[in-house]
């Protein structure tokens, strides 16, 4: 389904900012699987998702998608394809439309936009049915606008509106970090529901070791813009939180000892 | 009485202009410059095809057209380019002034004899009033050719706003209000936003043009310096439009545009009757939009200043 070959990303090149921020990375992923990624921060796990997506185009590797290579498809082209969710709840709809206006645009991704009424009674339908199912009363407030909501409620809209077409690749960034744990319960709650109605093929980027060991099927774990682990099967299911946390300070250790080593070194010769 | 007309027209004529600011700085955050330019633009094209004798509607559209080719390149020259977006409108404003004169000859066009939108609209007035060349408003004599030019145009701002609101709430108009709210969020629905806002000052700016071909035939002329300030004078409309609804509706936005030209333009009759010289109008027009702009701020400091006393 997503095939990331060889894929290097490095910004701002030849200058003191210099971030390689991916080194290699490759990555197969079977249609209907639902992949965890975790990793320290700046590990490159945000970066994976955008060169997906098309928010640049990588410097070196291809990725096909779909049984085509999209690796210079721009960014909205990529759009028919994919569903995102972003870690900013603020960033995934248009505050000054309501919310109808924003699920209709996302009602056509990907589709030709015309002169045509965006709004028709049998959207509004479909909308006022799966919106009513948040359980956020939401749906006697179609015509209000999307800014005036909570995080919470405009991240649980932003993933109704990622798949409101069905999408090839779901692209999930962390999208329950910046709630509340009440709102984030019941984003996931709402994300495994999708997920496993559509059969969706899945990339989520998690902060919270406890959804990284219960949901998906597989886990990798990025480090320094590489996949350093990648659980699968039987394996990842029996993968608990406190495995994980052990992971990352085994890497914690090993960074200190790559640093103790390279004092040590750099006193004995320079 | 004729003044107040007067007046109420050229509001009217300018709610184009406000408009299509609205467009540009309200829907798509975009400072654009480029009004200042394409007004006169619009103002020229069709004193050029008037005086050579063509139909004021072909002139009205050719205005139209070219002011969108106007507002395109300044989207692209910010899109495809990478200008910073002030910088964009400023270059192709300072181009459209040799532009203007190329398409005028000379620095200033009258448009005395010939037909226009609005002689055609005294015409159809006369004939509707069976010969009567005033009649009686409530006391108030009122010249027939006055009112036919108003009811004219204040129809012509009608059509365009709910043309406007009807685009907007479109599949197309969306994903332009969207990209202005959140061009990242409009991107990854498939969404070209760089597209979006090349159409989007097209249009900003053939409304600009066209409230200029409109202003021309009102006043006689077209005239190659007409279109100075204009941004600002759009701006101060909006704003005090804004301040009229005190709603960021769609519908409401529009017609708080409309109402923001026509009181503006009242205020600066008033003021003019007052004794303001007619060279201070931008100088006060450009620090009531500075007013405008910083008041809200200093309100809300002054509000948080009190809640922590
Ligand atoms: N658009 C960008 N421009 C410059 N540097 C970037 C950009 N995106 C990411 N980076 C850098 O790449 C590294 C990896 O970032 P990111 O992928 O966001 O990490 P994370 O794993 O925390 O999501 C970081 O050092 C970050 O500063
Ligand atoms: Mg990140």
């Amino acid at each position: 389904m997503l095939e990331v070959q060889a894929v290097s990303k490095t910004f701002h090149p030849g200058t003191p900012n210099e971030v390689r921020s991916l080194r290699g990375v490759d990555l197969q992923l079977a249609a209907g699987s639902w992949v965890i990624i975790i990793g320290t921060n700046g590990s490159g796990k945000s970066t994976l998702l955008n060169a997906v997506a098309g928010t640049f185009f990588v410097d070196e590797g291809n990725i096909r998608l779909a049984g085509r290579d999209v690796t210079r498809w721009p960014e909205h082209a990529r759009a028919s394809l994919i569903g995102r969710v972003f870690q900013n709840p603020f960033s995934g709809s248009s505050p000054s439309l309501t919310i109808q206006e924003n699920i209709s645009l996302s009602a056509r991704r990907g589709l030709r936009r015309g002169l045509g009424w965006g709004l028709n009674e049998s959207l509004l339908e479909r909308m006022r049915d799966e919106v009513s199912r948040l359980n956020m009363g939401l749906e006697d407030r179609l015509e209000n606008a999307i800014g005036s909501l909570s995080g919470g409620q405009r991240q649980a809209l932003t993933l109704l509106m990622a798949t409101w077409l069905r999408p090839e690749l779901l692209l999930l960034d962390e999208h329950t970090a910046a709630l509340d744990p009440k709102s984030a319960d019941l984003v996931i709650a709402l994300t495994e529901h999708v997920i496993a109605r559509d059969k969706l093929t899945t990339l989520m980027v998690t902060h919270s070791m406890h959804q990284a060991a219960n949901l998906g099927d597989r886990l990798i774990m990025m480090h320094r813009g590489q996949i350093i682990h990648d659980f699968h099967g039987a394996e990842k299911r029996r993968l608990r939180p406190d495995d994980l946390l052990a992971r990352f300070e085994e890497l914690r250790r090993a960074e200190q000892l790559d640093e103790s080593a390279a004092e040590m070194l750099a006193e004995r010769y320079i | 009485m004729s003044l107040l007309i007067g007046t109420f027209t050229i509001g009217f004529i300018l709610s184009l202009l406000a408009m299509g600011v609205f467009i540009s700085f309200r829907v798509f955050a975009f400072p654009d410059i480029t009004a200042d330019g394409s007004i006169t633009l619009g103002a020229s094209v069709a004193a050029t095809l008037l005086a050579r004798g063509l139909s004021p509607w072909v002139a009205c559209v050719a205005g139209f057209l070219a002011g969108m080719l106007a507002g395109a390149c300044t989207g692209l020259l910010h899109t495809r380019f990478k200008i910073n977006a002030l910088l964009s409108g400023i270059l192709v404003m300072t181009a459209l002034y040799s532009i203007n004169l190329h398409v005028m000859g000379k620095s200033n066009v009258p448009l005395l004899s010939v037909t226009t939108v609005v002689t055609q609209s005294e015409h159809v007035g006369l004939k509707l009033a069976h010969g009567a060349t005033s009649f009686n408003l409530a006391g108030w004599e009122v010249s027939v050719r006055d009112a036919s030019v108003l009811i004219a145009i204040l129809l012509a701002v009608v059509f365009t706003g709910s043309l406007l609101y009807w685009f907007f709430r479109t599949n197309l108009g969306m994903a332009m209000r969207a990209t202005g709210d959140n061009s990242q969020m409009i991107r990854a629905l498939g969404v070209n936003d760089a597209n979006m806002i090349v159409f989007g000052l097209a249009i900003s700016n053939g409304l600009v043009a066209l409230s200029g071909a409109l202003l021309a035939q009102y006043q006689g002329f077209a005239d190659v310096g007409m279109g100075i300030g204009m941004v600002v004078w759009g701006l101060a409309s909006v704003i005090i439009g804004e301040a009229l609804v005190g709603t960021n509706q769609l519908g409401f936005t529009i017609i708080g545009a409309v109402m923001g030209s026509v009181l503006f333009r009242l205020l600066v009759a008033v003021a003019l009757r007052w004794g303001l010289s007619p060279n201070d109008l931008k100088l006060i027009t450009a620090a009531f939009v500075f007013c405008a702009l910083i008041v809200p701020q200093f309100l809300r400091k002054k509000r948080l200043r009190s809640a922590h006393a």
